[in-house]
């Protein structure tokens, strides 16, 4: 299974990346998978430049990729003035808007105060219900002190717990309805759908069909 | 393989001299470039259309027409025609027009337009932006193919036995390209009508233009017109020329760095990297004008944007003459050593009036075989 890390922190060594380890190490715990992790810092200049230009250059399109593949996700990021960081907020802007529909989704924040332990409900969780991400229960924020803390142990493992369950296969043969299955399939380079069709990863619909969609009653 | 020039026809700061043209002088650069076009022996000139500023070409046939008249080989096209917001029947009617003063020297491109705020000026929505380009692009097929049109639809008022005049030159209408850069649905269309596709890959990296290109040949051999290799396909590119690569380069710079589409992002080598811009000697562009056939295959027809981030006249009428006389000479040599048996002409207005009358005498004999 693929489990994707995005980490926004800005230093290195980050407590953003640290918390993301550590997600990752209690998902992988229970669920066969090997983390990749995008560090969003080394991918700030391209980020910007995506926006610019209107396409990623290559390092950015293979992150785009990676997220969009994944079984599992798990977005990390500081607390900037409130909320997520900017960095964070445009890495997610170029997401393609249907590449994480259906997908488990482990949220977690960091900061220097318990005062914004809310920025995962109120900030991080309405982003990713907006992308139709299966936003996990549980949401991990770490704060300064929490670091030394037994409870921020216990929060993560049980993080970790939800999101490998969420990522095991179903065990029932169900199918996804419609909406949501272009939008899991995988997908190429560009974030286009390769599984539908095989011609380069374009759905086509056929063109009768949008003529006929057309015709007056 | 046809070579040519295609203009977005802005009005854009001289970042060098910190000075905009008139529209009027730009209106008067762009006829000036276009016949500079015809003298240096390009094959196409194509404009855009536009209906907001800082972009001054909104009355794309009557430009063409003026064109018309001073030129004598120069074929005249767009870049693209807005299929969504015009009114199918005068696309129709200026095209034919134009066809008819031009003695046949017309073609066009299709095109959607990507400016939300222009679809309501002309009354439609651009979330309709597909279905306009769909049920118009219909309309007009049959406006120029068939003498009477009844016609009713969702977007546009009916028409009850209504013909469309001047009828096209020679029964035949100008052939018809259909630009996109992101939308495979109108790959899709382009195959599905056997009409031409242009990607203007300009600001885009080769992987993604191969792939909307080779949707478009695999849907045209999917409808039955030919072999995927037979498909009618056009390239943009846009390139800065001094003999010496080093002096295009610092020439260039202050233009890339500081144009509205180019400029505060990607550094100038790192877009020349990704994109098909190309900054350099007439010999690097010549490489890098080959090298796109190596991922689109053999094709019809490369437009360049010359008049672009605010070059003044003066500079771009130089461009045309490196581009006339050292670069396109060896793109038409080059180009067809390498291609392939089987690949079709880029089209003209003469070889579809004669492929329309071996149609019809093909037609006629089967008829009396028949009989």
């Amino acid at each position: 299974m693929k489990l994707v890390v995005v980490s926004a922190g800005l230093s290195s060594p980050s407590s953003t990346r640290l918390l993301a380890d550590r997600l990752a190490a209690a998902t992988v715990a229970h669920v066969d998978a090997e983390p990749e992790v995008i560090e969003l810092r080394d991918l700030a200049t391209e980020i910007a430049r995506h926006f610019v230009t209107g396409f990623p250059p290559a390092r950015l399109a293979a992150a785009l990729d990676a997220v969009a593949a994944a079984d599992g996700l798990i977005a990390v990021t500081p607390v900037f003035a409130g909320s997520y960081s900017g960095l964070f907020k445009s890495f997610f802007d170029l997401i393609d808007k249907d590449a994480l529909t259906g997908k488990p989704v482990l949220i977690g924040a960091t900061g220097g105060t318990a005062r914004h332990s809310l920025v995962t409900e109120h900030a991080l969780r309405p982003l990713f219900t907006y992308l139709r991400a299966l936003v996990l229960p549980t949401a991990v924020y770490a704060a300064s002190e929490d670091w030394g803390d037994d409870g921020l142990a216990g929060r993560i493992t049980r993080a970790g717990v939800e999101l490998a369950r969420f990522m095991a296969p179903a065990t029932e043969d169900r199918a996804p309805d419609v909406d949501t299955a272009a939008a899991i399939a995988p997908r190429s380079l560009t974030g286009a759908i390769t599984s539908v069709d095989p011609l380069d990863g374009f759905r086509v619909v056929p063109f009768e069909q949008r003529l006929a969609a057309l015709r007056a009653e | 393989m046809q070579f040519g020039i295609f203009t977005v026809g802005d009005v854009t700061i001289d970042p060098t001299t910190g000075r905009a043209p008139s529209e009027h002088e730009r209106i008067k650069a762009m006829l000036a470039i276009a016949q500079k076009a015809e003298e240096v022996g390009l094959d196409v000139f194509a404009t855009g259309e536009h209906h907001n500023p800082p972009f001054v070409p909104s009355s794309p046939t009557t430009m063409l027409g003026y064109i018309a008249a001073r030129t004598e080989n120069l074929i005249l096209s767009t870049s693209t025609t807005l299929i969504t917001t015009n009114d199918p029947v005068k696309i129709a009617e200026d095209f034919a027009m134009l066809q008819h003063v031009a003695d046949g020297r017309v073609d066009v491109m299709m095109g959607r337009g990507n400016t939300g705020p222009v679809y309501p000026w002309f009354g439609k929505d651009i979330r309709d932006g597909i279905d306009l380009a769909i049920e118009n692009y219909a309309l007009l097929r049959r406006l120029w193919d068939e003498d009477v049109v009844t016609w009713k639809g969702k977007f546009r008022t009916p028409l009850q036995s209504f013909t469309s005049t001047p009828r096209p030159l020679d029964g035949v209408a100008p052939f018809v390209w259909h630009g996109s850069i992101r939308s495979p649905e109108i790959a899709e269309q382009a195959a599905y009508y056997g009409d031409g596709f242009f990607h203007n890959n300009i600001f885009w990296p080769a992987s993604h233009t191969q792939q909307m290109v080779n949707l478009y040949r695999q849907r045209y051999a999917h409808y039955g017109h030919g072999t995927p290799e037979q498909a009618v396909v056009g390239l943009g590119g846009q390139v800065f020329m001094r003999r010496n690569s080093q002096d295009a380069v610092r020439e260039f710079r202050p233009y890339f760095d500081n144009a509205p589409v180019y400029g505060h992002g990607p550094s100038l080598e790192e877009f020349t990297r990704e994109t098909p811009l190309t900054v350099g000697s007439p010999q690097q562009v010549i490489e890098r004008t080959l090298s796109f056939r190596d991922y689109v295959g053999d094709y019809q027809r490369q437009l360049f944007l010359m008049d672009h981030a605010g070059l003044p006249l003066k500079t771009v009428l130089e461009q045309l003459d490196l581009l006339g006389e050292e670069v396109v000479p060896v793109l038409r040599k080059e180009f067809a050593s390498l291609r392939k048996a089987g690949v079709p002409d880029a089209p003209t207005h003469p070889a579809r009036v004669a492929a329309a009358a071996e149609e019809a005498r093909k037609g006629k004999e089967k008829e009396e075989v028949q009989s």
